[in-house]
């Protein structure tokens, strides 16, 4: 056989099997009444992705059913992912259980970035609402976009939160913008449910997190028929 | 606002920001506020100000330039590594999770970690073409094309791979140095010697999720149509064609040979040819409507 690899390539979603059902990327194990689903927190470099799980970790003990994992470069800076699994009990008849990543926002780590997002469920996009930021709030989102189209999943179908981090840097005399900007920047056509936050003192952190995976598990129930 | 207060307000700011881990823009007011203060009739005299500023632009690079110096893969424990291979595989294939986990370790620049996995993997057995083939790839990444070559040249020494896989690795290898105008001198595969038993080699089925047909003729000439496999027996596959793309149906007829397709597997990516056997209509079930393609994988 002449097996031409191209690449050492990002493995494939297994589309066959009893376990995985075309189309979903959860997975549903069907004897044991299990649903595993992952949310990513994506957005540009320091908008908050990984204080928002040190958040959730810290006040949601009871939800977290190991420590948070993170792995940083020298200036704190996620360099590979952070890792934080929640199991939230059970909901109509199913246990739920989701796995919250974080992924590094810096430019240079696209490749890492495209991994972490390999079977995503739902997103939060956490945006920066320091001026300073604007521009890179938008590449952060094309980049999420495409990241998205390469495993075949449409932005506009996926459940999505997005969350206007930092807000509380106004109060300090920061140059932030006003949400109206970033709703115009961000989600005038992807018109998702969008939050405004400060992560670092917790605010809208649950929101987000609530909001997201009300929409996740609404979209795996109509995918999985979980609940029949 | 004053000047003086206008000043303030502009350091705050950058304060924040390099608590906030901005340094790149934290660098890029300073440098805006020293302009100010150089340009300033008043404080362009005031030398602490200014030498004060330097100081706290010079601190901010360093900062900076020790993260762009520090490792872009730090070390990382065992139990992580372990995460890793865990949480970035993603097949319900016991051998093709494995090999996933091991794509991972290389993917997150963990080289070492990543050939001891391929390594375990070709002494198991478990798509051991596949398996060495990523090793050589990590000791060129990690160390030096002469990694690569010392490692091949174990595997000559030894039986784990037969004289056609040797070829392939060296062809591979070869291939890579090309590409990258790496001049290497890479040792011969032999000839096996006859009367010498060859192992039978086992035919190589990957498990195929997906594939691309670059259109050469008709209706799509140069574009490109994925399809999800849903079905495979062997190298025997199965597609479903959407309604919506009936214009293809014409065009694939029982019998056409496609010679420009990517296969996807869980693990790799390759080229290859298929040939039509069969296309019918759905008649039933939720994807009635739509089509069901054949194609025999091409088996060089």
């Amino acid at each position: 056989m002449n097996l031409n690899t191209i690449e050492m390539c990002e493995p494939q979603l297994e589309r066959k099997g009893s376990r995985n059902i075309v189309g979903c990327m959860a997975l549903f194990n069907v004897k044991d009444r299990v649903i595993e689903c992952k949310l990513v927190y994506y957005g540009p470099g320091r908008s908050g992705k990984t204080t928002n799980l040190e958040f959730i970790f810290k006040a949601g003990k009871k939800y977290t059913k190991s420590d948070m994992v993170s792995i940083n470069t020298k200036g704190d800076r996620t360099l590979f992912f952070d890792f934080l699994p929640l199991g939230l009990g059970k909901i109509r008849g199913c246990d739920v259980k989701v796995q919250l990543y974080t992924m590094p926002g810096q430019a240079k780590y696209s490749s890492t970035r495209k991994l972490v997002l390999k079977n995503v469920d739902g997103v939060v996009f956490v945006a920066d609402s320091l001026e300073i930021q604007r521009k890179e709030n938008i590449v952060s989102l094309k980049d999420l976009e495409q990241n998205l189209a390469a495993q075949n999943i449409d932005i506009f179908k996926i459940p999505l939160v997005i969350q206007y981090n930092k807000r509380d840097l106004g109060d300090q005399g920061l140059p932030i913008m006003p949400i109206e900007l970033m709703e115009q920047d961000l989600n005038s056509k992807l018109k998702a449910p969008s939050f405004e936050a400060s992560a670092v003192k917790g605010k809208g952190v649950g929101d987000s997190l609530k909001k997201c995976l009300v929409l996740t598990l609404r979209h795996l129930q109509k995918e999985l028929k979980w609940t029949q | 606002m004053s000047d003086k207060e206008r000043i303030k307000a502009l350091i705050r700011e950058v304060e924040i920001y390099r608590k906030q881990g901005l340094l790149e823009e934290s660098k890029e007011k300073y440098e805006e506020i020293l302009k100010f203060l150089q340009g300033h009739e008043r404080y362009s005299k005031d030398k602490k100000l200014i030498e004060a500023l330097q100081r706290k632009i010079r601190a901010v690079e360093k900062t900076l330039d020790e993260i762009e110096s520090a490792p872009e893969t730090p070390e990382i424990s065992q139990e992580v590594h372990a995460l890793i291979r865990r949480l970035f595989s993603f097949s319900e294939n016991q051998d093709t999770a494995v090999m996933e986990g091991a794509i991972a370790l290389a993917k997150f620049g963990q080289y070492d970690e990543a050939i001891r996995a391929f390594q375990d993997l070709i002494q198991e057995g478990i798509m051991p073409l596949v398996a060495a083939k990523n090793a050589l790839m990590c000791h060129v990444t990690l160390s030096s094309p002469d990694a690569a070559i010392t490692q091949f040249k174990q595997w000559l020494s030894q039986e784990t791979f037969s004289t056609k896989e040797l070829r392939y690795l060296r062809s591979t290898l070869g291939d890579y140095f090309a590409k990258r105008g790496i001049t290497a001198d890479l040792p011969q595969v032999s000839e096996p010697i006859p009367g010498e038993v060859q192992e039978k080699e086992e035919e190589v089925i990957i498990d195929i999720s997906s594939f691309v047909v670059q259109w050469e003729h008709g209706p799509r000439a140069g574009q490109r149509t994925e399809f999800d496999v849903s079905f495979q027996s062997g190298n025997k596959i199965s597609a479903i064609l959407p309604a919506q793309q009936e214009d293809l149906v014409a065009v694939l007829e029982p019998g056409l040979q496609l010679s420009e397709i990517e296969y996807f597997s869980p693990i790799a990516v390759f080229k290859g040819k298929g040939t039509i056997s069969g296309m019918k209509k759905i008649s039933s079930g939720p994807k009635r409507g739509d089509y069901s393609l054949d194609m025999t994988v091409e088996i060089e």
